[in-house]
C-alpha cells in the first residue's frame, strides 16, 4: 500500500495596476511588446522600484493564511538563464518572504475539512512569454515583471482528487481577497506540483516535479498519473529519479523535461538594488483593514445562520459577491428565511443570468430588487407564478418590482371579493363542464381553473381559485 | 584652485573654433573618447551654464552610445538618460562625448577596453589607470571640464591620481545609480573627474539627491558641519612604490604644516579588503551581466541551434578575457555549497571592515591614505601584473565595502608623474573632503600637464 | 579550482570555454579564489551579514502606471524582429 504526498508551488498574479518592479500597465491582450520600458526590459542601467500595492496585496494574502509576517521582508535574486526572462536573474525572496508557516483550511467532498499547512508566501516577478512557431520563437516581454505571488504548501494533499478541491478552494480564497482573478485557464494562477509516493508509513519519497499545469482537473489527472507511473517504477525495484516532467494533455501523461543533477543552483543572494522593507503600524492596518471572512468560514456561519444546506450554502459561498448578494437580499427581505433565497439564486435567478448570458455583478437584478421581489410574494401581493414573470421582467426592463407591479396590473387577486364575481361567470359560461365536474369527472377541473386564470390573466391566486372552486362545486 | 577656471570653460560654445584646433589633436594623442561629439551647442542658462563634459561610456545619455567598452554592447545606442545626467543637463552642462573604460569598468589601466585605446596624457606610453581612464585623462588633457565615472572599487579615484585631477567617489547612494550599467551594485557609485576641486563639489551638488528610480539612493543627511582638526594615517605604511613613498611622506608634512594633527591608526582589516571588494564585486557582478545575452539587444552570433546556444555564443564571443574571468569567480562563490565560506564570509568582512573606520572616525574627522601604491604604469603587464593590480586596490574598495566618501587630491608630481593622495569621511560627510582637500590645495596646486592648455578660451 | 569545477560553473554561467580558455582563464580565477581564503584568517564570529549600506527607510512606489514612451525604441533594438515579437532561434 503506497501513501502519496502532494505539495504545491502555487502562483498567483496580483490584481495591481502595474508591473511589480516599473511602472508599465499590467495588462493583458495588448499588441506584443508595448507595456515594456528599459527596467523590464533588462536594460544596462536600470534598478527595479517596488510597487506598494504589491506588497501590501502579498501581505493581506499572508496574513488570510494565518502566516508569520515578516518584519522585515528582504528580495533576493535567483539565477538562471531563460530566453524570457530579462535579466537572467528572477527578482524574488528567498530569505526573508513575506509570511511563512501558515494554513489552509478546506472543505473535501464529503463535508468535512482538512489542513494544509504553507511554508511560505513571497513576492516576485514573471517573466516573459514564448510562442514557438517553427524554426522560431517570438518572445513578447508585456508579461515581464508582472507582480508574482508565489505560495508554497508543505506535501500534506494525498490524492489527485483532494488537491483538486485545495486548489478550487485556494482559488475562491484569492478571489474573496480581491488580490487574483485565480484564473488557471488564462494563466493567471498556475501550479507547479510536487508529487512523491512511499511504502504507507515510510514518510516522503523521491519528489517528481510537474509543470504546465493549466487547470485543476490536469493537477488532479497529473497526479494520478504519477502516482500509477511512480508505484510501477517502485513495483520494479527501481528508484524514482528526482526530475522535472511536463503534463502532456494530448495523451494524458507526464513526460521528462529533465532531470535535476548538475542542472540548476540558483545562486540565491539579497537584491542589491531593494532595500529592506519594514512594515510599520499604518501599513500593517491596512493589511488588517483588507481582512475578509474567508469562504470556509461564511459558508459555515451561514449554514448556522440561514439554516442552509450543504449544497445551497456550497453555491452561495462560491463567490463572494453571491455571498454578499444572498446576505444583503435575506436583511433586506424580513419575513422570509435564507433558504428562499437561495433557492432563487441557485434556480431561477441562475437560469435568467445564463439565459441573458450575464454575471450576478453585471446583471440588472440587485440585492434589493431579489429582496422586494420576495416581500410581495411573502405579502401575498403576487404569487410564484408572477413572481418568476417579474424577474424575466426585471432582467427585461432594468425596473424595480413594484414599479413593474403597477406597471403590468400583475398585483395578485386574492380576495375572494375580488375573485368570486369571476369564477360565478366561469361557471355561468360553462354549465356543461360544471355539471360534469360535480358527477364526478374531476379531470374537467383543471379546465375550470384555466379559465379562472385566463379570466385573471393569471393574476389570481391558485390556493384562493383552488379554494373558491371547491366552494362553489359543493 | 583655478578661481577662473568654470568661467573659461563656459566660453566653451561660443570659442569652438579655438576649442577643437586644441583638442582635436589632442585627443588624437590620448585617445580618452570612445564617442566624441563637441559639435554640440551648450545651454547657456543653469549653475552649469555652458560647461562640456564627458560621461564614461557605462554611464547612459539618450541617443549615445553605451558600449560599456564591451564588444557585446559595441552597437547599442541608450533610448534613456541617467538621473544624474539629466540632472547635469538640466543645469545647464552639455555631453560632448562618451569616455573610455576597461570592460564593463572591470580593470585599473583602461587597456582591457575592447573599443579603444587611452594614453596617459603625461607620458602617452602608460596608462591612463581605470576603469574610469577615458574621464580623467579627458579632464587632464583639458578636453572637457569635467567627467563622470563610475567608482566601484576605486575606479573614478586611482585614474584620478594617475592623470593628476581630483577624483571625487562620494557616498554611495547620494548620487542615483539609475542609468549606471551595474557592476557591483551594493559598491558602487557615480563620481566625478576635474583639475578643478570648486567645480567637483559644485558638479556633486547638482548630481546628488534622492531619485524615485533609485531605490537606494539618499538625501545626503543635513550633517552639522564639522572643521576639520584631525586627520587619521595608517600606521607604518609600506609596500608603496617609492616615488609614492616619498609624495606621501611629504603631504603628511604638508597637512602638518597647515596645522592638522595627524593621528596614526591601525586598520586590523585592510589586508581583508580586497579579497572582501572581489568576493563581493563578482558575486554581484555575476547576476549583473547575465541580462548581456544577445537577445534583446547587444551582440547576436550569425547562426545559433536554439536559445541556449544563442546565450552561450552571445557571451562567449561579447565578453573580453577579464570580464569572464569575474563573472566565473562571482558565478563560483555563490554557488551551493561554497557560498558561506566565501560570499558571506566576505559580506562578515565587510561589517568588519565598517566597524573598524567607525572606530577611525570616532577619533578622527578624516582618514588619509594614498589612493594607490604606484604611479601610472606602462602600457601591457610588464610592470605590474592584473593579479599584482588588484591587490593594489586596496586602499581604495575600502571606502566602498563602508559606503563612505573619498577624494583622490594630486598630492604633486614624482619624476614627471602625477601622484594622488586620498581622503575618505564617514558617509555623507563630503564636506570635509572638500575642505581639507582645498587647504592642501593651497600648499600644492593640480599640475598641469605638459602640452595640456585652456588658451583657446582667450 | 579543478578543471570539472571551472566547466560547471562556465555552465551555469552561460560561458564557452575553449581548452585554452580553460588553463588561462582557470589559473586566474583560482589565484584569485587562494586571495578570498584569506579571509578565512579574520574572525568574523557575531557579526550580522553587511548587504545593504545606507537606506534605512522604507522605499515603494505608488501601484500608478507611468507610460513609458520607449516601447518602439526598445523592439527597434533587437537583433531580430517579426512584427513587435523578437525572434530567437525554436528548440527543436
Ligand atoms: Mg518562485
Ligand atoms: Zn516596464
Amino acid at each position: 500500500m503506497y501513501q502519496t504526498f502532494v505539495g504545491l508551488e502555487i502562483h498567483i498574479h496580483l490584481n495591481t495596476a502595474t508591473k511589480v518592479f516599473c511602472g508599465c500597465k499590467a495588462h493583458f491582450g495588448d499588441e506584443p511588446n508595448t507595456n515594456v520600458c528599459p527596467v523590464c526590459m533588462g536594460y544596462p542601467g536600470v534598478l527595479p522600484v517596488l510597487n506598494q500595492h504589491a506588497l501590501e496585496l502579498a501581505y493581506t494574502v499572508s496574513l488570510a493564511l494565518g502566516c508569520q509576517l515578516s518584519h522585515r521582508t528582504l528580495f533576493d535574486r535567483k539565477n538562471y538563464f531563460y530566453p524570457d526572462m530579462p535579466k537572467n536573474y528572477q527578482i524574488t525572496q528567498f530569505h526573508e518572504p513575506v509570511g511563512q508557516n501558515g494554513s489552509i483550511e478546506f472543505a473535501l467532498a464529503d463535508g468535512t475539512t482538512k489542513k494544509v499547512r504553507i511554508h511560505d508566501v513571497h513576492l516576485e516577478e514573471d517573466a516573459g512569454k514564448m510562442i514557438h512557431a517553427g524554426d522560431m520563437t517570438l518572445v513578447d516581454y508585456n508579461r515581464a515583471g508582472y507582480s508574482l505571488l508565489e505560495v508554497v504548501t508543505e506535501p500534506d494533499l494525498a490524492s489527485g482528487e483532494e488537491t483538486e478541491a485545495f486548489l478550487q478552494a485556494f482559488q475562491r480564497v484569492v478571489r474573496y481577497l480581491g488580490v487574483s482573478d485565480g484564473n488557471m485557464e488564462e494563466g493567471s494562477m498556475k501550479c507547479d506540483t510536487n508529487v512523491s509516493i512511499n511504502k504507507a508509513g515510510a514518510g516522503l519519497g523521491t519528489k517528481v516535479e510537474i509543470k504546465n499545469l493549466n487547470s485543476s482537473r490536469f493537477v488532479k489527472k497529473a497526479i494520478e498519473h504519477e502516482q500509477k507511473r511512480q508505484a510501477a517504477v517502485l513495483e520494479a525495484g527501481n528508484k524514482v529519479s528526482q526530475e522535472t516532467r511536463l503534463w502532456n494533455e494530448n495523451r494524458d501523461v507526464t513526460e521528462t523535461m529533465r532531470t535535476k543533477e548538475g542542472g540548476l543552483d540558483y545562486r540565491y543572494f539579497p537584491e542589491p538594488d531593494l532595500p529592506p522593507f519594514v512594515p510599520d503600524a499604518s501599513f500593517l492596518k491596512r493589511i488588517q483593514d483588507a481582512q475578509v471572512e474567508l469562504p470556509l468560514a461564511r459558508k459555515q456561519r451561514l449554514v448556522r445562520e440561514f439554516g442552509l444546506s450543504r449544497e445551497q450554502a456550497d453555491f452561495v459561498t462560491d463567490a463572494r459577491f453571491t455571498a454578499d448578494f444572498f446576505e444583503q437580499a435575506v436583511r433586506a427581505s424580513a419575513a422570509s428565511g435564507g433558504s428562499a433565497m437561495a433557492n432563487w439564486l441557485m434556480g431561477d435567478v441562475q437560469k435568467e443570468l445564463n439565459h441573458f448570458n450575464l454575471t450576478l455583478e453585471a446583471c440588472p437584478l440587485t440585492a434589493g430588487r431579489l429582496a422586494s421581489l420576495q416581500s410581495l410574494l411573502d405579502a401575498g401581493r403576487i404569487h410564484t407564478k408572477i413572481a418568476k414573470q417579474l424577474l424575466v421582467s426585471i432582467f427585461e426592463e432594468d425596473k424595480d418590482p413594484e414599479t413593474l407591479l403597477q406597471e403590468k396590473g400583475l398585483e395578485s387577486i386574492a380576495t375572494e371579493q375580488q375573485l368570486a364575481p369571476i369564477v360565478e361567470s366561469v361557471f355561468s359560461a360553462h354549465p356543461n363542464v360544471v355539471a360534469a365536474v360535480k358527477a364526478g369527472d374531476a379531470r374537467q377541473k383543471g379546465f375550470l381553473v384555466g379559465q379562472v386564470m385566463k379570466a385573471t390573466g393569471g393574476r389570481a391566486a391558485p390556493d384562493l381559485v383552488n379554494a373558491l372552486l371547491a366552494k362553489f362545486l359543493a | 584652485m583655478d578661481p577662473t577656471f568654470e568661467t573659461r570653460w563656459s566660453q566653451f560654445s561660443a570659442k569652438k573654433q579655438a576649442y577643437l584646433a586644441y583638442a582635436r589633436p589632442m585627443e588624437q594623442k590620448v585617445g580618452s573618447f570612445l564617442t566624441y561629439r563637441p559639435d554640440v551647442e551648450a545651454p547657456q542658462a543653469g549653475a552649469l551654464q555652458g560647461l562640456p563634459f564627458a560621461v564614461k561610456d557605462n554611464i547612459a545619455v539618450k541617443n549615445f552610445p553605451l558600449t560599456c567598452g564591451s564588444r557585446m554592447l559595441e552597437t547599442l545606442v541608450s533610448p534613456y538618460t541617467a538621473t544624474a545626467v539629466a540632472r547635469l543637463q538640466a543645469a545647464g552642462a552639455v555631453v560632448i562625448g562618451k569616455t573610455n573604460l576597461d570592460e564593463f569598468g572591470m580593470g585599473s589601466s583602461t587597456d582591457l577596453s575592447a573599443l579603444g585605446k587611452t594614453n596617459n596624457p603625461w607620458d602617452f606610453s602608460r596608462v591612463a589607470g581605470g576603469s574610469s581612464g577615458g574621464s580623467a585623462a579627458a579632464a587632464a588633457a583639458g578636453l572637457v571640464s569635467f567627467a563622470l565615472g563610475t567608482d566601484t572599487g576605486g575606479s573614478v579615484r586611482q585614474p584620478a591620481s594617475f592623470c593628476g585631477v581630483y577624483g571625487l567617489k562620494p557616498t554611495y547612494g547620494t548620487v542615483s545609480r539609475y542609468g549606471m550599467t551595474a557592476y557591483a551594485s551594493s559598491l558602487e557609485v557615480m563620481g566625478i573627474a576635474s583639475k578643478s576641486l570648486a567645480l567637483t563639489e559644485k558638479v556633486y551638488g547638482v548630481m546628488k539627491g534622492r531619485d524615485p528610480h533609485d531605490q537606494t539612493s539618499l538625501d545626503p543627511a543635513p550633517g552639522v558641519a564639522r572643521a576639520v582638526k584631525t586627520i587619521a594615517v595608517l600606521d607604518g605604511l609600506t609596500d608603496l612604490e617609492p616615488a609614492v613613498q616619498r609624495a606621501y611622506e611629504a603631504t603628511l608634512d604638508h597637512l602638518k604644516a597647515l596645522g592638522y594633527r595627524l593621528l596614526p591608526v591601525h586598520l586590523g582589516t585592510l589586508d581583508y579588503a580586497v579579497p572582501a571588494y572581489y568576493t563581493i564585486a563578482t558575486a554581484e557582478a555575476s547576476a549583473n551581466l547575465a541580462r548581456f545575452n544577445g537577445i534583446r539587444y547587444g551582440l547576436r552570433p550569425e547562426y545559433a541551434e536554439n536559445p541556449e546556444d544563442l546565450i552561450r555564443k552571445s557571451r562567449t564571443a561579447g565578453f573580453g578575457d577579464e570580464v569572464k574571468i569575474r563573472i566565473m569567480l562571482g558565478t563560483y562563490v555563490l554557488r551551493s555549497g561554497f557560498q558561506d565560506q566565501y560570499y558571506t564570509k566576505a559580506q562578515k568582512v565587510r561589517t568588519a571592515i565598517r566597524n573598524d573606520l567607525q572606530k577611525v572616525f570616532d577619533q578622527a574627522d578624516l582618514l588619509m591614505t594614498p589612493t594607490f601604491p604606484t604611479r601610472a604604469f606602462v602600457h601591457g603587464d610588464r610592470s605590474m601584473t592584473p593579479y599584482q593590480q588588484k591587490l593594489a586596490d586596496k586602499f581604495t574598495v575600502t571606502a566602498n565595502l563602508a559606503g563612505i566618501p573619498a577624494l583622490s587630491f594630486p598630492a604633486g608630481l614624482e619624476e614627471g608623474l602625477p601622484v594622488g593622495m586620498q581622503f575618505m569621511a564617514p558617509a555623507f560627510e563630503e564636506g570635509r573632503l572638500f575642505e581639507a582637500a582645498a587647504k592642501f590645495a593651497t600648499r600644492v596646486a593640480a599640475p598641469d600637464c605638459p602640452g595640456t592648455s585652456l588658451d583657446w578660451s582667450k | 579550482m579543478d578543471t570539472k569545477e571551472l566547466e560547471t560553473t562556465a555552465l551555469l554561467a552561460q560561458i564557452e570555454l575553449g581548452k585554452g580558455d580553460l588553463a588561462r582563464l582557470g589559473e586566474a580565477v583560482s589565484q584569485m579564489l587562494d586571495n578570498f581564503r584569506k579571509m578565512n584568517e579574520l574572525d568574523t564570529e557575531g557579526l550580522e551579514a553587511t548587504t545593504h549600506a545606507l537606506v534605512t527607510d522604507n522605499r515603494v512606489r505608488p501601484d500608478s502606471p507611468v507610460p513609458s514612451d520607449l516601447a518602439d525604441a526598445l523592439v527597434e533594438r533587437s537583433p531580430e524582429l517579426e512584427d513587435r515579437f523578437i525572434v530567437i532561434p525554436n528548440v527543436l
